[in-house]
């Protein structure tokens, strides 16, 4: 397990985004479609949650700045890998959220439950649901390319 | 593991069309470059793996107007244990494809890529991870909206 989830570059890996430009063009036509009517600081902890599964680092690196942007706290970033343990800090709609976007996230050890589904379309519009769905599916798929060519963040 | 249809699900085309239009954009630019049918391949094994009932029932569809054979359909859930039956870019692609599926538990190994970047140029490579993570958003959106394959 360890030597798995171990992260040794010894092998160089493309850099697909100038092999396949049409899929960075889609990629961020994707992410603004998806950033439409979601709140920001919500979009931001759906992208680290789902980035801290996928253990995308450039993506949590990227995102957690991005987050602290937006106002949201360091408490809330230091605590939502463990948001289900966390009382009343997080919000009811920022809940839900995360349990969808968990639930897309880890698809191949389930499907999404109905009761996932049913507290998330309880606090949010169809529209607004759709928006929370297409940015965990948008990130999840960032996540699968940042992975794969395993970009690194910087050092700062 | 067992469904229970209960509760009605959003259509995603209705709510976020945008979303609907970007994803099939995203489709289109991955499909460029790569063989129709190792495309095929790689959509339904990772289909299979996250468990996207409209989209296997799709591309299985489509792979037989394609012209796979059943016999590499119904083995594609146990490709490696299969011979040759599959040939190398599709086993290299396969390998590729189930690491960037099964993204939670594991990175995607040296090993893995480095079979991948063997037998494919640099710009196939691009294409064949692009066609990878669009099936992967494609899934996500059919499970996530329980699409039901309709009755044949």
């Amino acid at each position: 397990m360890t030597q798995t989830l171990e992260a040794k570059t010894t092998v160089d890996r493309i850099k697909i985004y100038k092999t396949s430009p049409e899929l960075h063009d889609a990629m961020m036509a994707l992410s603004n479609a998806a950033a439409k009517d979601v709140d920001a600081e919500l979009g931001e902890l759906i992208k680290i949650r789902a980035s801290q599964i996928n253990h995308c680092a450039f993506c949590l690196d990227m995102h957690t700045r991005d987050a602290r942007k937006h106002g949201v706290s360091d408490q809330k970033l230091d605590v939502l890998a463990a948001w289900e343990e966390a009382g009343g800090l997080f919000t009811e709609r920022e809940r839900a959220a995360l349990a969808l976007t968990e639930a897309i996230t880890e698809l191949g050890d389930g499907h999404i439950p109905d009761e996932v589904y049913k507290r998330a379309a309880e606090v949010f519009s169809e529209r607004e649901l759709g928006q929370v769905i297409a940015l965990a599916v948008t990130i999840n798929a960032w996540n699968r390319i940042n992975v794969t060519i395993r970009l690194q963040p910087s050092t700062r | 593991m067992t469904t229970v249809e209960k509760i009605r699900r959003i259509n995603m085309n209705r709510v976020s069309p945008e979303l609907y239009e970007a994803m099939v954009a995203l489709s289109n630019a991955a499909a460029k470059d790569i063989d129709p049918d190792l495309a095929e391949l790689i959509k339904i094994r990772a289909s299979q793996m996250n468990h996207c009932a409209f989209c296997l029932d799709m591309h299985t569809a489509d792979a037989r107007k394609r012209g796979i054979s059943e016999q590499k359909l119904t083995l594609l859930a146990a490709w490696e244990e299969a011979g040759d039956i599959f040939s190398e870019q599709e086993q290299a692609a396969l390998a590729l494809t189930e690491e960037m599926t099964d993204l939670t538990h594991r990175h995607v190994s040296d090993a893995v890529y480095a079979r991948a970047a063997a037998a494919f140029s640099e710009r196939e490579l691009g294409q064949v991870i692009a066609m990878a993570l669009a099936i992967n958003a494609w899934n996500r959106i059919g499970v996530t909206t329980r699409l039901s394959p309709p009755h044949r």
